[in-house]
């Protein structure tokens, strides 16, 4: 198996159209005009909804120290000098949370952008409505059957690879619902026949379906087979076991961390990967959300550690690959009686790629006053989340159906992108 | 509301006696004359009607006759000890809604709960729930269970695995198994989820008061249970739909009818709070003061939902191109405007105390059928047009119940489900003429879903070779199918949940109002494909947990005399009815591999007790340690859950992690993997 993977590595897939690889490889690659990589989007969810707040605060004299006004406990200061309780000051008005830091040179180095007060027009602020709305691409609409990566993935208008959409989670979320394939895969080396705790009996299995499937009259379950096996030859066990992350690339332990680690996995191993899915749970920050420290600082850490690994382990890659935060909406802007805070509306995202428009933050937040917050008490949303999810799929993917991927919705698309 | 489950199933058989008796059988099933072999057409009926066929369950079909087995199934009424035995051990199925809210509050409920108890502070609680091992967690988490022990308190989580395990067992282990099927059809037509968290409180009464007591009666009794279910006036929101701001409401028509009737006297009793109680005030007046209430409350519902109203039309019963409008939507919402649920203790008390004080002013238009609530006072008594036509104004719960029954009565709905029916138990995209015939049945017959299913069953479509295991099963047939194959015992159910949902199929957890998509492509891909190959060889090899049977049985009795006849008895036995040459053409190879033939030398000395040693194909070899064992991490630690360890007993597989499958469990396992058990 490691011959053939060299020989894919070292031939590339011009020569797969000739047979010497997997055919979904080789059909993909014929019906690409060039013989380019393919790019991916990453989508990271992080559920719960992320307070915009914590993560992004906004400076003095920019706020004129409201945030410290409004939220006592959980404010931080850049300028305080009380070592790492001190927020990171990008300088344009604007601090990351401290443990966001491993995100810093990346903002620095203009390879990450934020959005500031971006979320859905529609005002819930339950859960799994917004999280639904945000997933299907259609705020205020239960019924929408399908996912807006799905369609994304339906207006590439090439021949799909069996990976060119999975989402690293045990089942397959409501993005990626619809009629194109998806896949939901928890980890890799479940990408193979096995039975645990006898090799030769995996080995031997694996042949016997192989055949079947070869075989069989059902054509859907043929194709499907087929590639299937020709998934398993490039995931081999032994390949995944033997994977090291890039030199530097340090993962954190994490459901997150394992899930950014096998997209990276994936994406070097060019099988067609276009877009994929991870998400990070624990952002419903009711109660002591803590500073420096504390619930949020928890997650904040996990996902910069996360993706600044990703981003180091993708190495040249980088230039394929753009990865984009969401959160269903954000959080009050003051605290509540329990050192956290309730759910609100306006929220943040963070876009990550080497053609972005980066070391800003894009969007308009309008202040922290009472007159201007949503209801007198959350962020207002500034940007329609839709814009953004757009001007990604247009500039990093190419897909400019606008209306096929957010249907009814036709808005102005923020220049996210360098130009 | 306070049936049981098991109340409900052996009503429903008696009442089925009752009416069917000893009648010869009604339906007329054309297999003969359309050249179906019997066994082979008895198999497609229980691939069809059933999960599949237990051991020797086609030739019991065909003797009994294959028209007498369809009548039993149609009226649901074979006793059935064994199931009601097992669902005996789910308390849940039998509570009310009220009792389930009492002994399985949600998370939040129960933080609230124990920190006004003074068990913890919030402090503690967080400590204890952000998943931290140290020792003050620990403790914490320690003290929360020894007062909910107290209390007699259980997670909401136990509540849901009985959900699962009770839709396992019952599709498994079910004498009727045509009620199991429709349950499942029919909740997924119209479909709510535990993803959303105020659902899970009322997923079982869901099932068991809306779905199955109408699974083969009158389309209208259905839909009518669905609309006023608080799970799906939950899901769809239709809960917090309120008239818009000016629009008149019943209440205010109903005020001013109590003033004319002179009974404004009850009014000032204080029927309607403190603002309509210092004199007998006009419906418009208590109406404008109840709006400025709602509107200093911008966290309450302040208008139209729409929702509820756009699947209702689109996904239950017109169906997408079923000729309505938008305008249809927004009017459909205003007639089901004030539908909405009382909750059950302390949330639903306010409510409770306005019913009583309506009450005592005369009703008041407001009306409550169980946890269903009427509330005149958000309902938009306007004249509302809905597909030409005409809802007069001034009414109140009736304008929601005449939208239901000009919806059922449509022949765009009658069309829909006809096509949603023949994909289920036909084809994908079944024919044309199939779907003509039974949304014509569905017609003349107003909707009673027992004459389609006949008018199904007797359609020479049904019976089409071309049918014959055409559909791609789902992750959930799959495996009750394989269990059923083996005649398997299952003791705890949660690992087999657990593939089913690796398999893509989580159940009750499908996020869309659409329900699950009834078509192959929805099922396989490269990933679930490969997930069921997997479930095939570890449920043969025993070592999916909670999970027994005897390998040897498979086979049947008396030693086969050779590898192949071993195959072909398995092959026949799990796969009845079908053809099995090009499975077994591909499978018998393995038997001859080299390095098999010598670990068979090895491992089979001459005479060993093993039947079949002579094919032990699958050799072992123990994997290197850092390969995980057996079900998915989450999946051990669902199983292993203490609290639901009291419910099941802990899962055992048949063999050890380090023990070899036996070749028999190999072949097995290949077959329940193979392309051709996917097909039903």
């Amino acid at each position: 198996m490691w011959d053939r993977r060299i020989f894919l590595k070292s031939t590339g897939l011009a020569l797969l159209s000739f047979g010497a690889g997997p055919s979904f490889l080789a059909r993909a690659a014929a019906a690409s005009t060039t013989v380019d990589r393919k790019r991916t989007l990453v989508a990271l969810f992080q559920r719960g909804a992320m307070d915009a707040l914590a993560a992004l605060p906004p400076l003095p004299p920019g706020a004129g120290g409201e945030l410290e006004r409004l939220r006592p406990r959980l404010a931080m200061s850049a300028a305080r000098a009380a070592g790492e309780e001190r927020l990171i000051d990008l300088g344009i008005g604007f601090a990351l949370h401290p443990a966001l830091a491993p995100l810093e040179p990346l903002f620095r180095g203009g390879e990450l952008a934020a959005v500031h007060a971006v979320g859905s027009p529609d005002p819930t602020r339950s859960h799994f409505d917004a999280q639904d709305y945000m997933e299907t691409g259609t705020p205020g609409r239960k019924g929408t059957p399908t996912g807006w990566l799905n369609r994304v993935c339906g207006e590439l208008g090439h021949d799909a690879s069996p990976f060119r959409a999975v989402a690293l989670s045990g089942t397959l979320p409501r993005s990626l619902y619809g009629p194109e394939p998806a896949v939901a895969v928890a980890r890799l080396e479940e990408f193979a026949v096995r039975l645990p705790g006898s090799v030769s009996a995996s080995r031997v299995a694996g042949r016997g379906f192989e055949a079947l499937y070869q075989r069989t009259a059902a054509e859907m379950l043929q194709t499907t087979g087929q590639e299937a096996f020709e998934a398993i030859s490039i995931l081999s066990a032994a390949e995944l076991a033997r994977y090291r992350p890039a030199a530097g690339a340090s993962y954190p332990r994490s459901p997150l961390g394992d899930a950014l680690r096998q997209i990276a996995q994936l994406i070097k191993s060019d099988v067609g990967l276009e877009v994929a899915f991870a998400e990070s749970g624990g952002w419903d920050t009711h109660v002591a959300q803590g500073t420096a420290r504390g619930s949020f600082a928890r997650r904040a850490d996990d996902l910069a550690r996360a993706i600044a690994a990703f981003w180091t382990d993708l190495g040249e890659r980088r230039r394929d690959v753009v990865l984009m935060t969401m959160t269903e909406f954000g959080r009050t802007v003051r605290e509540n009686g329990s050192g956290g805070t309730d759910h609100g509306h306006g929220s943040a995202l963070f876009l990550l790629g080497t053609e972005v428009a980066g070391g800003r933050v894009h969007g308009v937040l309008p202040g922290l006053d009472e007159r201007v917050l949503h209801e007198g008490r959350d962020l207002p949303v500034t940007t329609d989340f839709r814009a953004v999810f757009a001007e990604v799929a247009a500039r990093h993917l190419g897909v400019n159906e606008v209306g096929a991927i957010f249907p009814g919705w036709s808005g102005p698309r923020p220049a996210l992108f360098r130009a | 509301m306070n049936r049981s489950w098991i109340a409900l199933c052996c009503f429903a058989a008696l009442a089925a006696a009752a009416r069917g008796g000893a009648a010869p059988p009604r339906v007329e099933l054309p297999w003969r004359d359309l050249g179906w072999e019997e066994r082979a057409a008895a198999a497609h009926l229980l691939d069809r009607l059933a999960y599949g066929a237990r051991p020797g369950e086609v030739d019991a079909v065909v003797a009994r006759g294959l028209d007498v087995w369809v009548e039993e199934q149609l009226a649901a009424a074979r006793a059935e000890p064994e199931l009601e035995r097992r669902l005996a051990a789910l308390p849940a199925l039998a509570m009310t809604s009220e009792e389930i809210q009492r002994t399985y509050p949600p998370g939040f409920a129960l933080r609230r709960m124990a920190e006004e108890a003074g068990v913890v502070s919030q402090e503690e609680l967080e400590r204890a729930l952000d998943g931290s091992q140290g020792r003050a967690a620990l403790e914490i988490r320690a003290r929360i269970r020894d007062w909910m022990a107290r209390e007699g308190y259980r997670p909401e989580r136990e509540l849901l695995a009985q959900g699962h395990a009770a839709k396992l067992v019952s599709a498994i282990y079910s004498e009727n198994q045509l009620r199991e099927v429709l349950a499942d059809f029919w909740f997924n037509h119209f479909n709510v989820s535990l993803t959303d968290p105020p659902v899970r409180q009322y997923l079982l009464g869901y099932e068991r008061d809306a779905i199955r007591p109408h699974s083969t009666g009158r389309f209208r009794d259905l839909l009518g249970a669905t609309a006023k279910h608080p799970a799906m006036l939950l899901y769809l929101d239709n809960f917090q739909s309120v008239a818009a701001p000016g629009q008149p409401t019943t209440l205010a028509r109903e005020v001013d009818r109590a003033r004319e009737r002179g009974a404004s006297g009850a009014m000032r009793s204080g029927a309607l709070g403190r603002g309509a109680a210092r004199a007998a005030p006009r419906g418009a007046e208590v109406q404008r003061r109840l709006e400025e209430r709602r509107r200093q409350r911008p966290d309450r519902p302040q208008g139209l939902n729409e929702n509820y109203a756009r699947e209702l039309l689109e996904l239950h019963t017109l169906g997408v191109d079923g000729g309505y409008t938008q305008a249809d939507v927004v009017e459909v919402a205003r007639a089901f405007t004030g539908w909405t649920l009382l909750p059950a203790g302390r949330l639903g008390e306010v409510g409770r105390q306005g019913l009583e004080r309506a009450g005592r002013a005369g009703g008041l238009g407001f009306e409550r059928q169980g946890d269903f609530l009427f509330r005149a006072d958000a309902h938009d008594a306007g004249e509302k047009r809905v597909l030409g036509a005409r809802l007069p104004a001034g009414r109140g719960l009736e304008d929601g119940e005449q939208v239901l029954d000009l919806l059922a009565a449509h022949p765009a709905t009658a069309r829909h489900l006809a096509a949603k029916l023949a994909a289920r138990f036909v084809a994908d995209e079944p024919p044309a003429s199939l779907v003509d015939r039974l949304a014509a049945t569905f017609e003349t017959s107003r909707g009673d879903l027992e004459q389609v299913l006949r008018a199904l069953l007797e359609s020479p479509e049904f019976w089409a070779p071309e049918a014959r295991a055409a559909k791609i099963k789902s992750p959930f047939e799959v495996a009750v199918s394989a269990l059923r194959a083996l005649g398997a015992e299952v003791d705890n159910p949660i690992p087999t949940l657990e593939w089913i949902a690796r398999m893509g199929q989580p159940l009750y957890a499908y996020a869309a109002p659409t329900g699950y998509p009834d078509r192959a492509e929805a099922w396989v891909n490269t990933g679930s494909l490969l997930t069921r190959m997997n479930f095939g060889l570890e449920l043969a090899a025993g070592r999916i947990g909670g999970v027994r049977f005897a390998a040897a049985t498979v086979a049947g009795r008396g030693e086969p005399e050779s590898a192949r006849a071993a195959l072909e008895r398995i092959a026949g036995a799990l796969l009845p009815g079908r053809a099995l040459a090009p499975t077994l053409e591909q499978l018998e190879p393995l038997l001859g591999e080299p390095e098999m033939a010598r670990r068979v030398a090895e491992r089979n000395p001459a005479g060993a007790a093993d039947p079949v040693g002579a094919i032990d194909l699958l050799g072992d070899e123990p994997m290197a340690r850092s390969s995980r064992p057996s079900g998915s991490r989450r999946g051990r630690a669902v199983a292993e859950d203490p609290a639901l360890a009291d419910l099941f007993p802990p899962p055992v597989a048949m063999a050890g992690a380090g023990e070899p499958p036996s070749a028999l469990a190999g072949i097995v396992g290949l077959v329940l993997g193979s392309p051709e058990f996917q097909r039903r």
